[in-house]
């Protein structure tokens, strides 16, 4: 088969790839030239485990070619798929106007000599199906193509294993001739394949991450619930996992959910409440729930150095909202660190990933080291739960400090070992 | 092993049988004589699919008796376990007069080492205020070890539940008792997670809490579905299918109701409220389960445009089918509104309707067959999915009822099934399905 895809951010570049791996003739395209120039010659974006043997394998065999001309990608293709970006805008609203800059560009450029199925891949609104399908027609037969949604569920850090591997493929379509062809083009990665209506199938997108996001708020609650109680929330989310009807996944107390899809998805689906009248009580708590619960660590701080940070020195490890990614958008440590430097604290900081690429506060220092980041400090934080954090000789590296406090943001360490090696030790809702 | 339980509400009871099946000489006791001669001759009182057959079985095996004396009934017992109810105070928060009282009388008569197990849904922290009443009091100079081991079993499948739960929680301090409450259980075959006692107390409310918040999800999406033309049935399905979120408890609906989910989100709240602590995220949870009866209302109301006289057939009772439950149950709210209204109800319920009267009293007529509810309805509300309900001939809905628009809470039916029907049909977060020209009901029509 011969598929375009329309975007080469994190959904675009491994799903094409992943396409590519299966045999499948596919052009990548992007209208940043220099973008498209770099990928030409194997420099990927983005940080990803294993993309770039991936690229690399199917470039080199000519299964994957890059392009910025729409119009020369399309000719032969039989999927299209748009996997643009959806930034949201300052209302939570997601802003749809590269998807529907690509969809009049389609009507441009597609001709009327080939039936074409065209996916919505990118996380868009309830009804965004249609109003591409619209923007299309306006100058192609409807018969020639059909509009569908297939949301992507990939994880960013395991974007490319979440690909070849799905917990399941949701199909929304209307039209049978476009089921069975992408029902084919999925076959190869699922035998769990779910077929619906293009609505249902954009708002179990919106509705799965919330439900997750909720689940993170939640398990937060409980955390600081069991710090006022004395209980220790490992040992809940442990016992509560074990509940088939719960599952044990997204149970992980901490600082709560960032990057690139939660935030902004649950911002997103508020909105789309509000536009038709329905006040979204519990997302908006949800929402509340991960505003707040980064300040525990500020809290910590607090409560272990009598309510005075200024003129502390901080030590973060971790800028990446999560491990295995260079992302860091909506990511804790960016609040945090800006926070302290607000309370006059002086920090310093270390990702083995994100390093310089993320803009902090002038006066934030970047250590090439991890462990300069103990160096002089009166607390470390760690706040990106990277394994090489978690294995750190912390007993040695404790004589670097001016003051032996960690403050474990993400519940990674052991509290037993550091509190035996002499650390005064805080976790979110451990004892 | 000989094991005394205190109360015979629905968990000492299915616990007690239980227990006996499984080889152990079981002894329940109640303060209340009537009911425990009602129980020793093999009436389990409250309603629960196997319940009366296996308390049957194990009483005729003398393995399970009844005694309405603490001093009897705690004679000799190596295990004690607490299983008296936690009503809710006003505020919220769980009265524990009865489990005090139980640990008083546990100090008072018993003449061994003991271990008390407490089965009851308590606050954290209840545990070890149980060892200290229990110390005060001791009449005995024996040794005596908490354990906290939440009950997890559902109403309308408890024994199941019990035989077949997901795990069993054993929290103390004291190794030696968690080791006799795991080979109390060992039979059941189920995973033991052992842990401390404020822990597994916190288990017991977040494990609810958390399936209550995925009710509450599941409508708040259903509702947003609903303005927008999705389907919530298959967003639901959709969902479940990530193993991180799994299938279970994504039905939309009216909202959880019953003696635990209601009662523990309260509890909840007001535990972080004790520590200054606003529980926003399960307040809301709460709030959106306590507007899904009315949501379905307005919905109704704004079809007919008033009840005033008109005959409104409600299908269920119970808070879910298989049980007599009537506690917090959304009938009572929809019911209550549509009587407030004006409306002539009709309610039919398999097994509720005594519990329903004491709640609602005689403002509406009950009644125990489907058809008979139907007859003349000028409109069905479908509250509970009793398996009786979710076969209706959807014909016969036409054929019975003198305008044939229905209003169902539970998404009994598949719109594919209902759209070959001549009905008029709303649901819970599917599109709406109006067959023929709507008719005029009550000169109200749109």
């Amino acid at each position: 088969m011969n598929i375009v895809i329309v975007g080469t951010g994190y959904v675009g570049l491994v799903s094409g790839s992943c396409f590519a791996d299966k045999g499948h003739h596919v052009y990548c395209v992007d209208n940043n030239q220099s973008k498209i120039k770099d990928l030409k010659n194997g420099i990927i974006p983005i940080y990803e485990k294993g993309l770039k043997s991936l690229i690399d394998r199917n470039t080199a065999n000519g299964h994957l070619e890059f392009t910025t001309s729409l119009k020369d990608a399309v000719g032969e293709a039989d999927f299209i798929f748009i996997a643009v970006g959806t930034p949201e805008m300052t209302n939570g609203e997601a802003n749809l106007e590269y998807v529907y800059h690509v969809a009049d560009e389609l009507s441009e450029v597609l001709d009327d000599t080939r039936y074409r199925v065209i996916v919505d891949k990118s996380t868009v609104p309830i009804g965004t199906a249609y109003e591409v399908r619209k923007r299309i027609a306006r100058n192609i037969p409807t018969a020639a193509f059909d509009v569908c949604s297939v949301p992507e569920f990939l994880k960013e850090g395991s974007a490319v294993h979440d690909t070849l591997h799905p917990d399941r493929i949701v199909i929304g379509t209307d039209s049978e001739k476009a089921q069975k062809r992408l029902v084919e083009l999925h076959r190869p990665f699922s035998n769990q394949l779910f077929v619906t209506d293009i609505r249902s199938a954009e708002m179990i997108k919106y509705a799965s991450n919330c439900f997750l996001a909720t689940k993170i708020s939640f398990i937060n609650e409980i955390a600081n619930l069991c710090d006022a109680y004395g209980a220790d929330i490992k040992e809940v989310a442990a016992a509560m996992g074990l509940d088939k009807r719960i599952s044990p996944h997204f149970l992980n107390a901490g600082l709560g959910y960032g990057g690139s899809c939660f935030p902004k998805d649950i911002k997103a689906l508020i909105n789309m409440a509000d536009q038709v009248d329905y006040d979204a009580t519990l997302l908006k708590a949800v929402q509340q729930v991960n505003t707040k619960q980064k300040y525990r660590v500020i809290s910590h701080l607090h409560n272990v150095f009598d309510h005075e940070l200024a003129g502390k020195k901080i030590g973060i490890l971790g800028l990446a909202f999560k491990p295995n990614t260079d992302d860091f958008r909506e990511s804790p440590s960016l609040f945090i660190i800006h926070e302290l430097v607000k309370q006059a604290a002086t920090v310093v900081v270390y990702d083995p990933v994100v390093g310089h690429k993320a803009r902090l506060p002038d006066k934030v220092e970047i250590m090439e080291e991890v462990t300069s980041v103990f160096d002089h400090v009166d607390a470390v934080v760690l706040m990106t739960e990277w394994p090489e954090f978690i294995h750190l000789p912390y007993e040695s590296l404790k004589h670097k400090m001016r003051t032996p406090v960690v403050i474990d943001g993400r519940n990674a360490l052991d509290p037993v070992e550091l509190k035996n090696n002499g650390f005064i030790y805080h976790g979110i809702g451990v004892r | 092993m000989k094991i005394a339980v205190i109360g015979t509400g629905y968990v000492g009871l299915v616990t007690g049988v239980c227990l006996s099946d499984i080889g152990h000489t079981v002894i329940c006791i109640d303060v209340d004589q009537e009911k425990v001669k009602r129980l020793q001759s093999g009436d389990p009182i409250i309603y629960e699919p196997g319940l009366e057959d296996l308390m049957k079985k194990n009483i005729e095996k003398s393995r399970l008796s009844f005694s309405g004396n603490h001093q009897t009934g705690l004679a000799g017992a190596e295990v004690v376990y607490i299983a008296v109810g936690t009503p809710q105070n006003h505020d919220g928060s769980a009265n524990l007069n009865y489990i005090e009282a139980a640990a008083t009388d546990i100090a008072k008569n018993i003449t061994q080492d003991t271990v008390v197990v407490t089965k009851s849904t308590v606050p954290v922290g209840t545990n070890q205020h149980i060892k200290e009443v229990i110390t005060v009091n001791l009449v005995h100079p024996v040794k005596v070890t908490v354990v906290s081991n939440p009950e997890f079993l559902r109403e309308g499948s408890a024994i199941q539940d019990t035989f077949s739960g997901d795990r069993i929680v054993i929290g103390t301090d004291d190794e030696q008792a968690a080791y006799i409450i795991e080979e109390i259980n060992q039979p059941f075959g189920i995973p033991v997670y052992k842990t401390d006692i404020a822990s597994a107390e916190m288990i017991k409310y977040a494990s609810n809490a958390f399936l209550a918040t995925k009710i509450s999800f599941i409508n708040e999406i259903a509702n947003i579905c609903e303005k927008t033309g999705a389907n919530v049935d298959a967003v639901a399905a959709g969902m479940g299918l990530d193993n991180r979120i799994g299938p279970k408890f994504l039905s939309a609906g009216l909202g959880y109701g019953g003696s635990c989910f209601p009662k523990d989100t309260n509890a909840l709240v007001q535990l972080a409220g004790n520590h200054e602590h606003d529980f926003k995220l399960l307040k809301s949870v709460i709030e959106v389960n306590n507007n899904q009866p009315l949501h379905l209302f307005q919905k109704a109301k704004q079809r007919l445009g008033d009840f005033k006289g008109k005959k409104i057939a409600v299908l269920g009772l119970a808070f879910k089918p298989n049980t007599d439950d009537m506690r917090e149950a959304p009938s009572t709210l929809l019911i209550q509104q549509l009587l407030e209204e004006g409306a002539n109800v009709t309610a039919f319920d398999p097994i509720a309707i005594e519990n329903a009267r004491r709640i609602l009293g005689d403002g509406l007529t009950y009644s125990e067959s489907i058809d008979e509810t139907l007859q003349d309805a000028e409109a069905t509300f479908i509250v509970t999915d009793w398996e009786k309900v979710k076969n209706i001939d959807l014909a016969t809905l036409e054929q019975r009822m003198k305008y044939p628009i229905v209003f169902d809470g539970r998404n009994c039916f598949a719109l594919e099934a209902v759209k070959t029907a001549n009905i008029e049909y709303y649901s819970m977060g599917r599109s709406d399905i109006a067959n023929r020209e709507k008719l005029a009901v009550g000169g109200s029509n749109k």
